[in-house]
């Protein structure tokens, strides 16, 4: 690489960065703003949108709201796509191919087509819109991430032990529970703050699936739509650095996975 | 303990068989192993042994025949329902416990109590010299200690047959034969019946009490590290076990157990350890080149060989030397000599001879 295409290359590289972090700072800035308009110039600052954030209920509520319901997601996707994966990984079947097809395909249906005909069938069933419906909706999207990354972890694991563990008196439930799961935990902590941040982060199957009771990106969607002003920054600023963190500590401990152990 | 009584049969591997597709893997394997035995399986891979050694551990079950544990049927029980625990090639150490946990494993889910393991796993520290490593994990040990604690966590549930699958290919060289005394003397000392599985022909002769080669599914000798050295049964055994000097000729008689063969138009004589062959058979013969003896002049019998040496190969603790008989023939004899012995043939011609027991006549 002669010089100046290495210096083309970081001029790109940072032309990237800026390009994406500049709407970042932008939204966090606007949060400050001593104004009910979001926009420059910022003639006076303050704290007061953030500290709204944290003193207005509703807020609160509708934020543990989808907590509940990104972390029940979450463990119905752990549990399923776990228990998928078991059987997709060490087994051979006829038909594999397609059972494992069909396990991804929800999750590169697009959003808006799974959210209206997981609505339909929602309704065909009997379940209301509501807390319900989206917490099957997001476990339907999110079950594909899990069942890969634990197939992707289990296909590392050695035959041998679980060999070793039945050797050692243990039956094949015994043996996953002490043995297999054990081994599975990074590709698990990984995947299931993806499962979070997923469905924390999803508007349209929450929209579609919902009941009056907002997700917050319903809530922030609603507010957008009766005027831009500086409380939304301050809603999304906190959300954003909540979810940077679980994200940062899901990257390092998938990290750790494939290093991990011998 | 056990070891008083030899002649107790713990395992009896009632006419077993198994194939894996169209590869008979085990042909008709009938045999006993006796109680505090240190019984090795040797082949090249794909003989059967590793087979033989995953019938008995529970993971692969026969197509026919039966294994028969301390006088009980166990052929059809998985592996956690036998007293049988194993060494695994790769040691199979849990990696999210420590050593002391991987030890305890198999305690635990027998329902000992906590004191109970508590004692055992300690006890098993201190006899195979890991006691400071009881709360390390695997990946803080060297392959050595790994391979210890695989031992260690195998010797826990006191298992009536303990198996070993290729415990020491992971090992550098030099602790390979390290370990080989040390777990000759774990098995003397436990009185635990060994069941060793291995390609490595030295490691099998070191460390067993007796050597079932297996070739292509079937047993081709069963005897005593000595027995297959000096008395193989076939050319399979002479070859893969130790360097040997092959000659082929036919029969031409057989008095007084020595057996003469005509080879390249030369009497060379030897014994046959399975029965005498008939005359004007085709047969094989074995020669380790140790037993070689090179003489500088003709001896006072006609029984030695003139040659002529082709080439000497000084491998430090002795020379090899290559001694060609016959001219017309590119075939030579290799011979073992102390280096310094070596030195004294200045010239090329050679007298070759032998004691006649150390040339076994082979079965065909």
């Amino acid at each position: 690489m002669t010089r100046s295409t290495r210096i083309l290359m970081s001029v790109i590289y940072w032309a990237f960065v800026v390009y994406l972090f500049v709407p970042l700072i932008l939204m966090v800035m606007m949060g400050f703003k001593d104004s009910a308009f979001i926009g420059f110039p910022i003639k006076a600052w303050t704290f007061e949108w953030y500290l709204g954030v944290f003193q207005d209920t509703k807020v609160i509520n509708v934020f543990l709201y989808s907590m509940a319901i990104a972390l029940s997601t979450t463990f119905l996707s752990l549990v399923i796509g776990t228990w998928i994966a078991s059987f997709l990984g060490p087994y051979k079947f006829p038909g594999k191919l397609i059972v494992f097809a069909l396990t991804c395909l929800p999750a590169v249906i697009p959003g808006i087509i799974s959210a209206i005909s997981l609505r339909i069938y929602a309704r065909f069933l009997d379940i209301d819109p509501g807390m319900m419906a989206i917490i099957l909706g997001h476990t339907v999207h999110n079950v594909p991430f899990v069942t890969l990354v634990v197939m992707a972890r289990l296909a590392t694991l050695p035959k041998s032990h679980i060999e070793a563990a039945r050797d050692l008196g243990a039956d094949s439930i015994v043996a996953f529970f002490r043995v297999t799961l054990p081994y599975l935990r990074p590709a698990l902590i990984g995947a299931g703050i993806f499962c979070m941040l997923l469905s924390f982060d999803d508007f349209v199957r929450a929209f579609f699936l919902g009941s009056y009771q907002p997700t917050l990106p319903v809530l922030i969607f609603a507010k957008l739509r009766s005027g831009m002003s500086p409380e939304i920054n301050a809603i999304s600023t906190v959300v954003l650095v909540m979810t940077a963190i679980l994200g940062i500590w899901a990257e390092r401990s998938m990290r750790r996975m494939n290093k991990g152990t011998e | 303990m056990m070891g008083t009584d030899d002649r107790k049969a713990i395992v009896h591997i009632d006419n077993v068989g198994k194939s894996f597709g169209k590869t008979r893997a085990i042909d008709n394997l009938d045999m006993k192993i006796m109680a505090g035995e240190f019984v090795t399986f040797l082949g090249p891979s794909g003989c059967g042994k590793s087979t033989t050694l995953r019938i008995l551990g529970g993971f692969e079950r026969p197509d026919q025949g039966r294994v028969i544990l301390d006088g009980v049927d166990v052929t059809n029980r998985p592996p956690n329902k036998r007293d049988v625990n194993m060494v695994f090639q790769d040691y199979a150490l849990f990696p999210h416990m420590t050593v002391g946990q991987n030890i305890a494993f198999g305690l635990e889910l027998k329902g000992k109590s906590r004191s109970e393991t508590d004692q055992r796993v300690d006890a098993l520290l201190e006899f195979l010299q890991l006691s400071g490593f009881r709360d390390r994990t695997p990946d803080q040990l060297s392959g050595g200690q790994r391979q210890r604690v695989a031992l260690a966590r195998a010797l826990a549930p006191d298992p009536k047959l303990l198996l070993l699958d290729e415990p020491l290919g992971a090992l550098d060289a030099k602790l390979r034969t390290q370990v080989q005394v040390e777990l000759k003397s774990i098995q003397r000392r436990t009185g635990k019946t060994f069941f060793f599985v291995t390609h490595d022909q030295e490691e099998a002769l070191t460390m067993s009490d007796r050597i079932v080669v297996m070739n292509a599914g079937r047993v081709e000798q069963d005897g005593t590290p000595e027995d297959l050295y000096y008395r193989p049964a076939s050319r399979f055994v002479a070859e893969f076990i130790g360097e040997t000097n092959l000659l082929e000729g036919t029969v031409r008689g057989t008095k007084d157990g020595t057996v003469v063969i005509d080879w390249n138009g030369r009497n060379v004589y030897g014994a046959a350890h399975d029965g005498d062959p008939r005359p004007g058979t085709a047969v094989a013969a074995s020669i380790r080149p140790e037993n070689v003896i090179c003489l500088p002049e003709a001896p006072a019998d006609d029984r030695a060989l003139q040659g002529r040496i082709v080439s000497k190969l000084f491998k430090g603790n002795r020379t090899s030397v290559d001694i060609r008989i016959d001219e017309h023939d590119t075939k030579t004899i290799t011979a073992y000599m102390d280096p310094a012995a070596a030195d004294q043939f200045a010239g090329e011609t050679v007298w070759v001879t032998w004691d006649k027991d150390r040339l076994a006549v082979l079965a065909n």
